[in-house]
């Protein structure tokens, strides 16, 4: 013990008299981690999106270019773009309107038992495969699944044949639509707007409420100027994950919708059978600087302020 | 005179507890009023009563004779300084102050104005484009008190606004708020736990326990004629003697009151009653000296230029006859 003591003593001593060591060597294998795997990989595709490759012998030329970016504005490849990113802002947008009523409740009403049943609720999707749910979702959006049937059943399948028959959005079956995509989307991505909706809102003290109420404000004023802006951190959070996760996903549309790819699935065949990696990493970069974009006007619009 | 408050036989019960029980009070316009009682006494209850955020199991709360029992909070004519100030903190100071007068839609540069306005009155000028975050605690206060005040209530309501200050910035708040009340007019109506200043501001205080007015009146018959031995206790002005001691001493076996700076020293044998100094406490403007005497123990202040007898010493204690003052027992 005595031992023991002399030799980890001068090394305590040392950490008292000088904190940032602690802190310095505590850091270090996360920092290396942060900085060389994951900005580094990050770095290593940003160069490769400058490179473009040669059309006759399909090699990389690793000369300094813009030519790829020119690329993805070609009308084939800006589609898939405008494809996506309206996708997402659907889904994010859907997901924050449906989200907001079951946050709102789990967080001023659900109590005990209901509370937990409510984080069961919202977490048990996730603990089942990805995969498994989305082909679920194929079987019960398709054109003799369980949604048609149910359909039929109430006698409504003349406003599903409205819906399917829309231009663009409609399809065959919702199976095949942007539709089906979009509700599949939002079914996987909704959790990840619940939960920090829920604990923002869970931070707006009662008594902000019962000012405003003092001050003259309607329940709706309250919602408006009170609920929503302190609320907002919570959204924003929660429209990351669901806008990026939207923006990168390939599996979704390849399994469920109309064939039309996005941006994941364009990464997927550019740097798989295609070989082209400077293409693919071009593509990945979009999903990056929309997103940097969107909190650059998130914050100038004030949303966090109330953190 | 209107009355500005009337509780008239107002109940509030939560499940099986008498929060607030059939309490009957008028409270009159432009008056300073306090309630006063330790916590779970149903003082706040009393106060969300009038700003509606609790409406009564029985009985009804009047508003300048208005009936407020099915007016929401937003629609009466009351606004609240809450304990915890209850600042907007994803607003500015102007913002706050102009909240209320914004969402009667009152226009920007008017309401603005208004604020800036109420800021000067609360002496922070100069200060609305902070957050509530960047603000001391007695600044909030200021914050809190001004977007209350901008709205011009009837009544100004008041949750312990003092409770969360350091001693030498509530003294100081609490002439200021008396100053602002005078100035203003308005009725406040406020609540606290602390007897000095419930009788430091008010014109009127009422004293609760269990859900129920024990004493209604003037700070100084609250202080001097404390009608009932939790009053007492409770203002802390007074020795609380029991009936067998006052038998004692000649008077009738009740229980009483008897203030520690009416009480004199005397030579064993000399006065009403003899007993034992037990220790003493230096306070500055007197000397506190305890007494035990009739199985009691007594304050009794003494001026702290007049010698001080040392523990153990025996003493006589006098007082005049009037100043024994009969309670009772509740």
């Amino acid at each position: 013990m005595a031992a023991l003591a002399r030799l980890t003593d001068p090394l305590s001593d040392l950490f008292w008299r000088r904190p940032r060591v602690l802190l310095v060597l505590l850091l270090a294998p996360p920092l290396l981690w942060l900085v060389v795997v994951y900005i580094g990989s990050l770095a290593a595709l940003l160069v490769q999106s400058f490179f473009s490759i040669d059309e006759f012998t399909g090699l990389i030329k690793h000369e300094f270019t813009l030519k790829t970016y020119a690329e993805l504005f070609r009308p084939a490849n800006f589609d898939i773009v405008i494809r996506t990113t309206v996708m997402a802002a659907a889904v994010t947008i859907a997901a924050a309107i449906i989200s907001f009523p079951i946050a709102y409740y789990a967080a001023r009403y659900a109590r005990g038992r209901m509370k937990a049943f409510f984080y069961l609720a919202v977490m048990l999707p996730l603990w089942s495969s990805y995969l498994v749910k989305v082909y679920a979702w194929k079987l019960i959006l398709a054109k003799e699944g369980i949604l048609t049937w149910a359909v039929d059943g109430i006698g409504a399948s003349a406003v599903l044949n409205a819906i399917l028959a829309l231009p663009v959005i409609g399809g065959n079956s919702l199976s095949v639509s942007y539709i089906g995509t979009f509700l599949v989307f939002l079914y996987v991505w909704l959790p990840y707007m619940i939960l920090p909706l829920q604990a923002s809102l869970e931070r707006v003290p009662q008594n902000l409420l019962e000012a405003s109420d003092d001050l003259g404000a309607s329940r709706r004023q309250t919602l408006r100027h009170v609920i929503l802006p302190m609320a907002m951190p919570g959204m924003i959070a929660g429209s990351i994950f669901t806008f990026s996760l939207t923006l990168g996903d390939y599996i979704i549309p390849q399994i469920v919708g109309s064939s039309r790819n996005f941006i994941g699935q364009a990464v997927y065949a550019h740097q798989g059978t295609a070989g082209n990696i400077p293409l693919a990493a071009a593509f990945a970069v979009v999903p990056i600087v929309i997103m940097g974009f969107y909190l650059w006007v998130a914050k100038r619009k004030g949303a966090f302020d109330a953190l | 005179m209107t009355d500005a408050v009337e509780f008239d036989r107002v109940s509030r019960h939560f499940g099986t507890v008498r929060a607030v029980d059939e309490v009957t009070l008028t409270i009159a316009e432009s008056s300073f009023f306090a309630m006063l009682g330790p916590s779970g006494s149903g003082k706040t209850t009393c106060l969300r009563l009038i700003s509606g955020f609790e409406r009564p199991s029985s009985g009804h709360v009047r508003i300048f004779g208005a009936q407020s029992d099915d007016l929401p909070p937003n629609r009466r004519p009351v606004n609240t300084v809450f304990q915890d100030y209850a600042l907007f903190p994803h607003l500015n100071v102007r913002d706050n102050v102009a909240y209320g007068l914004m969402v009667r839609g009152v226009d920007k540069r008017a309401r603005h104005a208004a604020a800036e306005e109420m800021l000067a009155l609360v002496k922070l000028e100069g200060y609305g484009d902070r957050k509530p975050a960047q603000l001391s605690g007695g600044q909030r206060q200021r914050v809190a008190l001004a977007r209350a005040l901008v709205n011009k209530p009837k009544v100004l309501l008041l949750d312990e606004p003092l409770g969360a200050l350091d001693l030498k910035l509530r003294e100081a708040m609490q002439d200021e708020l008396k100053a602002l009340q005078q100035r203003l007019g308005i009725t406040f109506v406020f609540v606290t736990h602390d007897q000095g200043e419930a009788l430091s501001m008010a014109d009127k205080v009422a004293v609760f326990n269990d859900g129920r007015i024990v004493q209604i009146g003037s700070p100084e018959e609250i202080y001097q004629r404390p009608r009932t031995r939790f009053v007492a206790d409770f203002v802390g002005s007074a020795n609380v003697l029991p009936p067998e001691f006052c038998a004692s001493v000649g008077a009738p076996k009740t229980w009483a009151s008897l203030r520690a700076e009416v009480i004199g020293l005397t030579a064993p044998g000399a006065g009403r009653i003899d007993g034992t100094v037990a220790g003493r406490r230096y306070l500055g403007p007197v000397n506190r000296v305890t007494v035990m005497a009739g199985g009691t123990a007594l304050s009794v202040d003494l001026p702290a230029s007049a010698a001080a007898p040392e523990p153990g010493a025996s003493v006589g204690l006098t007082w005049d006859e009037g100043a024994l003052h009969r309670m009772e027992e509740g």
